[in-house]
């Protein structure tokens, strides 16, 4: 039986591990169990030193390190970091997840990339972990965590608040009845049952809600667990006059490590390469892009194009890495004489309202001086360098956004699956239209 | 031949002689009459929208006099709780709102320039479907109704959701409008299953189908549905007898399961524009006060006791309409 702080180090017995632990100052001295443990893993990679986290902060950074590379490195090598699946690393692992957290906690905050990371993490562990049990251990553990994490039978889906507003859960993808979720199967069979004809209750309940949803609930609630505790943390560091310094070490490693992985693979998102500033390519454009590119109707035309359009285009052509870099830049950070601006942004920008009926500017020139404050160049008739900074140059929308303030552009395909923000989806599309292309040309070689 | 009246603006005249002839304070519902002074109002005087805000009242009898009055153009009230409203400080909880225009619901029979009865009692029959769902799925209880004066404010409060936060509130009427296809392929140990959405009789994909129901029933010949070309729409138009007994399979079957996926991603993607998320996601928002006068449209803002039965035309048209010449 493995221990359920394997998989949620924040329950009673990761605590109990946390207070066995003792003197925090050996967290940093070498440590032979550890390092026999890591060595004797069965599918352990040992032919390099690198490998072999020596103590429980080097731990910690392997923890966060195989995240990173595995999502984002092509050479990506899982038996580097067997160990974290080895059973026998429990007391080291929940250590390193309570270091990990307190690091972050202190010095970055729950609102930080390092806490996302953190966060993320911790359920990709989870998930990879549960795969290595065989089927019966994995329901008995999922059963264990969840009964522990919810202590009644009835569950008010608002009881999940925290999980649904962090976009964790959908509330589509629980089964909904009389304001209760339905996790439990005979509970299932009791309400829905009579409801089911020509198919068999049984599947249906295995189909719909079975052991996938119980293990999503679980994973995210510990997610969210992990993410409370954080911020927990975090204020209570801030009453506190000075933080541990081998947290604060630690905090700045796991940082490096985020720092590494922009460098060595562009952007910490779900798809590889690099987003670098280029000139658009209208092919690559999400579906809500092209349907303002190909002109509106009066109603909506102006946040259409000002709102929505204009940081898309914008940033798309000048910034495309906004969102992974986290860095708040003006135009002329890019483009230092506006030329590009001048180019190729506003004239996409004006093709796509010349297309509206009416035309935009046509009937209300007001909205050019609203489309360059969007862009940081205050309330102005054209964008000039001596006003940039009046205003702030807007990102683009998110796809929530879109879907509520714009709800006739979203209209998503298969690839909005994967993304979150339409510049996401531009800069996952360049990526394949690009290679798309290259393929073709070398078939036209060959020709 | 009095039907021509309907509809039009009021004069400043009628305004007067309905706040002072036909008004009542006790017209304004308990779940606002009873918060009242916890709640920020505010007031239209000429026209050109509400621009008189943060007023508050202590208690009903303040605000019978101020509309008696001032005898306004239209009169608002915060869906927000305050501890002091008078400066909009100390938020403590919010009313969840759904706002069905009849002006802008995505499928409508008529072809009015505004909103008529016939686009009314389509906003009627949608909020018919979200109360269920309110209800039904999200085991919600304490749902009022009012009649807007061109369609229906959905207001719920509940203690599980007066306190949640826009995201939560966003997600809400996402899952309420069925603005996404739901999965059909689940995967089991050894095999995957299909099930359409109309198989599986609850939770989401239930609302779905309800939601579909709907709007392919409402669709006619000049319907713009996205991806949905001529050629389909007729055919759509052609087999739905089958979805009115609840024949899908046949249906799907008939249109073929490819064009069948085009017809709901379509829906889907036209479900958004149902209400007005935008209200919904607000915390903070004003909404027309019941029991106060749309003068634009010379209509009565009203709270619905029956919505199944509800007729804005008897209901909620202020006397001095029968009396205009
Ligand atoms: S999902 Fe996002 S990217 Fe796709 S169409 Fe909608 S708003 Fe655009
Ligand atoms: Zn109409």
């Amino acid at each position: 039986m493995v221990s359920v702080a394997f998989i949620n180090p924040l329950s009673d017995e990761g605590e109990i591990i946390v207070r066995e632990l003792g003197d925090f100052g050996r967290v940093l001295s070498d440590n032979d169990d550890l390092m026999q443990i890591v060595t004797g893993s069965r599918s352990q990679e040992i032919s390099n030193d690198s490998f072999i986290p020596r103590n429980y902060v080097d731990l910690a950074i392997k923890r966060i390190e195989w995240f990173v590379k595995k999502k984002n490195d092509r050479n990506f090598d899982n038996n580097q970091y067997d160990f974290l699946f080895n059973t026998e690393i429990l007391k080291f692992d929940v250590i390193a997840f309570y270091l990990l957290c307190q690091a972050v906690g202190v010095k970055y905050g729950p609102n930080s990339r390092e806490s996302r990371v953190m966060v993320e993490s911790q359920g990709k562990l989870i998930e990879y972990r549960l795969e290595k049990l065989s089927k019966n251990v994995r329901e008995e553990v999922v059963t264990n965590i969840l009964n522990s994490l919810i202590s009644s039978t009835h569950i008010k889906w608002t009881f999940f608040e925290d999980l649904i507003s962090t976009k964790k859960l959908k509330l589509q993808d629980l089964i909904l009845d009389q304001g209760e979720i339905v996790l439990d199967k005979d509970d299932f069979l009791e309400r829905f049952s009579h409801k089911i004809h020509g198919r068999k209750p049984e599947k249906m309940y295995e189909a719909l809600i079975g052991d996938r949803i119980k293990e999503l609930v679980m994973i995210k609630m510990v997610m969210q667990n992990t993410e409370n505790y954080i911020l927990k943390v975090g204020e209570k560091s801030d009453r506190e006059i000075e933080p541990n310094p081998i947290l604060l070490e630690l905090a700045d490693k796991i940082s490096d490590v985020l720092a590494a992985s922009v460098r060595s693979y562009g952007i910490g998102g779900s798809y590889r390469g690099n987003v670098k500033a280029s000139a658009l390519n209208p092919k690559a454009f999400p579906p809500c892009v092209k349907k303002v590119m190909e002109g509106m109707k009066s109603g909506g035309r102006n946040d259409a194009i000002i709102m929505f359009l204009t940081p898309f285009i914008s940033y798309a052509r000048l910034y495309p890495s906004v969102f992974s870099e986290n860095i708040t830049k003006q135009i002329s950070d890019i483009d230092p004489s506006l030329s590009i601006v001048q180019n190729e942004v506003l004239p996409l920008i004006f093709e796509a309202a010349e297309r509206c009926t009416p035309p935009l500017f046509e009937d209300q020139p007001q909205d050019k001086v609203n489309l360059n404050a969007k862009l940081g160049f205050g309330m102005h008739q054209d964008p000039d360098l001596k006003n940039e900074g009046e205003t702030i140059w807007y990102t683009p929308m998110s796809c929530e956004k879109v879907k509520i303030h714009l709800p006739s552009l979203c209209k998503p395909d298969e690839n909005c699956k994967k993304i979150g923000n339409p510049l996401s989806y531009y800069n996952m599309m360049i990526w394949k239209v690009r290679k798309e292309a290259k393929t073709e040309s070398t078939t036209d070689n060959k020709e | 031949m009095i039907k021509i009246e309907y509809l039009t603006p009021a004069s400043p005249e009628e305004r007067k002689r309905y706040y002072r002839e036909e008004w009542d304070i006790k017209q304004v519902p308990d779940f606002i009459a009873h918060s009242i002074q916890e709640r920020e109002f505010g007031f239209d005087h000429v026209g050109r929208g509400p621009n008189d805000r943060y007023k508050v009242f202590r208690n009903p009898d303040l605000l019978k006099r101020f509309l008696k009055v001032r005898t306004p153009f239209a009169a608002y009230c915060s869906v927000a709780f305050y501890d002091k409203p008078r400066r909009r400080d100390k938020w403590t909880k919010a009313e969840l709102v759904f706002d069905v225009d009849a002006k802008d619901i995505p499928i409508r029979t008529c072809e009015c320039e505004g909103v008529c009865e016939i686009c009314l009692n389509e906003a009627r029959e949608i909020v018919c479907g979200i109360i269920d769902t309110l209800k039904e799925d999200l085991g919600l209880k304490n749902i009022h109704i009012v009649y807007s004066g061109r369609g229906y404010h959905v207001r719920v409060l509940d203690d599980d959701v007066t306190h949640v936060n826009s995201d939560v509130r966003s997600q809400i009427v996402k899952y309420i409008v069925g603005a996404e296809v739901p999965e059909n392929e689940y995967s089991l140990d050894y095999e995957k299953v299909s099930y359409e959405h109309f198989v599986i009789p609850f939770g989401y994909p239930n609302v779905f189908t309800e939601r579909v129901k709907y709007s392919i029933l409402h669709l006619n010949e000049h319907s713009n549905l996205d991806e949905v070309n001529k050629k389909l729409l007729k055919d759509v138009l052609k087999y739905r007898p089958l979805i009115e007994d609840n024949n899908w399979g046949m249906f799907k079957n008939k249109i073929g399961p490819l064009r069948y996926k085009k017809v709901v991603n379509g829906i889907a993607s036209m479900n958004m524009s149902l209400v007005d998320a935008k209200v919904s996601i607000d915390l903070k928002r004003i909404l027309r006060l019941p029991s106060s006068l749309h003068s634009m449209v010379s209509m009565k803002c009203t709270e619905v006791k029956n919505i199944e039965t509800f007729d804005p035309f008897k209901e909620a048209v202020p006397k001095f309409v029968y009396e205009r010449k």
